[in-house]
């Protein structure tokens, strides 16, 4: 199925759901074409298809049977396959997330990007603002934010905060296993035999280097391993 | 009838695909039910050869597909297992012979004459991979314990995830009782823990595995081999019957047990 949502900016959000069959594709566009007569002609679109691979035929499908007889303009072609991006990028498509026009200070809360899933390897999300993962990243898949990464569960993947330079970002994860994890410019890279491997932690760049920390303390935590 | 049509997949290539099609076709044949495992990896088929049906062969699925021959001619019966069947494909050809939508079709057709649908498919990250299960409602992803081969599969449960197959269940193969717990090797419990989805088989590293495959044997039919005690009991489960899992995993101090119960009951 295929769905217009209304986002930011006066921007619409074109949700092309990941379990809808390839097949059903131009009987979808002929329908979402017919609801947005009035509305899509210069309308500003972001197409997501969540984790959905697409291959050159289909994205030359969309671009001929919708975007342009839509008259449509697409903002962004969001999809979590790493692969999907790489070939869009080649074409020349824009593939991160815009980012709506809010003041600085409003970035954490305007802009940030809320996934409720986990990426699986091959799966990469790319996002100018801050990122929130309620799920695992796993090994092999890659997070590229803007801002702040945070990642409820478990990270084995790759996470770069802060890709645009920006020192001040920070990534706070609840079980730290990744062999490596970059801010700003900086890499900072652990073994697994580390003691904050495993652990809730939150990293930095203090003084030009990257930093580990533990989440901070409440009472109700037992920490004795890790203590110290 | 109206088939179950369940690709058996894997990200990495090696892990036992080919090994577990034949075996677990055997088995659910050996249980009354009417079975076709199709080889769906063109170009690098041995399904036909760990089936012992190599030398039958008369028509391949490219045949049918090109029109030389119906599909039903290039069915090969297998004359030691009543209701088991296969399709064989061609040596000669490369991935794109078959397309997603004559995979469709061809299991359209098949559904209408058996019980179980099984294609052994291409490893994931390979040309072919989409094409071979794009007519397959469920999926089994093959994996052996190795940290390499567990991202792999990660990525293609990600694929077959955007391609709605469901259920998408595991089966960890090659794994080794007893087996040191170092470097590489990871415990089942810590595969499914990454992997987060259903466990539906656990496989021993067999020698079994390799002198049946040698003779052409479907292992399922003798008695007491490790292995194919293990493939005869996902078949079982398969078939919905609930199977208590083998402790195999014996380096798993948590207990492995408990941890997979919580794993297929969601608690
Ligand atoms: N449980 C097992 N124990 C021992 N050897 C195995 C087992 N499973 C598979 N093998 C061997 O591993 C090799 C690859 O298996 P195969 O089924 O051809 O993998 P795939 O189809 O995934 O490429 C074969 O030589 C096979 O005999
Ligand atoms: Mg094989």
């Amino acid at each position: 199925m295929i769905k217009l949502k209304g986002m930011y900016d006066s921007m619409l959000r074109c949700i092309i759901s990941e379990d809808m069959d390839a097949s059903d594709f131009s009987k979808e566009f002929d329908e979402v074409r017919g609801k947005g007569r009035r509305f899509l002609p210069g309308a500003k679109v972001v197409l997501d298809f969540g984790a959905r691979p697409l291959s050159e035929g289909l994205i030359r499908d969309i671009m001929t049977d919708l975007i342009w007889p839509a008259g449509m303009y697409v903002a962004a072609w969001i999809t979590y396959d790493a692969a999907t991006q790489d070939l869009l990028k080649r074409i020349g498509l824009p593939t991160s997330e815009p980012a709506p026009s809010v003041r600085a200070n409003e970035r954490a809360a305007g802009g940030a990007l809320f996934l409720q899933r986990s990426l699986r390897s091959g799966q990469r999300v790319e996002h100018s603002g801050d990122v929130i993962v309620a799920g695992h990243v796993n090994d092999g898949a890659e997070i590229l934010a803007g801002g702040h990464v945070t990642v409820l569960g478990r990270l084995s993947g790759l996470v770069h905060a802060g890709y645009n330079g920006d020192e001040t970002a920070s990534v706070v994860v609840r079980s730290l296993e990744a062999r490596q994890v970059r801010i700003g410019t900086k890499i900072g890279s652990l073994d697994r035999d580390e003691r904050w491997w495993g652990k809730m932690v939150i990293v930095r760049v203090n003084e030009g280097s990257v930093f580990i920390d533990y989440w901070p303390m409440i009472k109700s935590d037992s920490r004795d391993e890790s203590a110290g | 009838m109206t088939a179950r049509v369940i690709v058996v997949t894997s990200g990495k290539g090696g892990v036992g695909k080919t090994t577990a099609t034949a075996n677990l076709a055997a088995a659910l044949a050996n249980m009354g039910k009417r079975v076709v495992a199709v080889d769906g990896d063109v170009g690098l088929r041995n399904l036909d050869v760990i089936m012992g049906l190599e030398n039958r062969i008369v028509y391949t699925l490219i045949d049918a597909l090109e029109g030389t021959c119906r599909l039903n001619q290039t069915f090969i019966r297998d004359k030691r297992i009543e209701n088991l069947f296969m399709i064989p494909t061609a040596q000669s050809r490369t991935k794109d012979a078959v397309t997603a939508e004559q995979m469709i079709e061809v299991c359209g057709e098949l559904r209408k004459e058996f019980d179980y649908v099984l294609i052994d498919s291409p490893a994931g990250i390979e040309a072919g991979f989409r094409n071979s299960a794009a007519g397959a409602d469920e999926a089994l992803v093959v994996t052996t314990p190795e940290v390499s081969a567990v991202r792999d599969a990660d990525r293609i449960i990600g694929l077959l995830e955007s391609m709605d197959k469901s259920p998408i269940r595991l089966i960890v193969n090659r794994i080794r009782p007893h087996m040191v717990k170092k470097g590489d090797m990871l415990g089942v419990s810590d595969v499914l823990d990454i992997l987060a989805i259903d466990l539906i088989g656990m496989v021993p590293d067999d020698e079994a595995v390799v002198t049946s495959s040698n003779k052409g044997e479907p292992l399922v039919l003798s008695q007491s081999t490790p292995a194919g005690i293990a493939f005869r009991n996902i078949a079982s489960r398969i078939e919905g019957k609930d199977v208590p899992f083998m402790n195999l995993d014996a380096t798993d101090s948590g207990g492995l047990f408990g941890i997979i119960r919580r794993a297929i009951l969601g608690h």
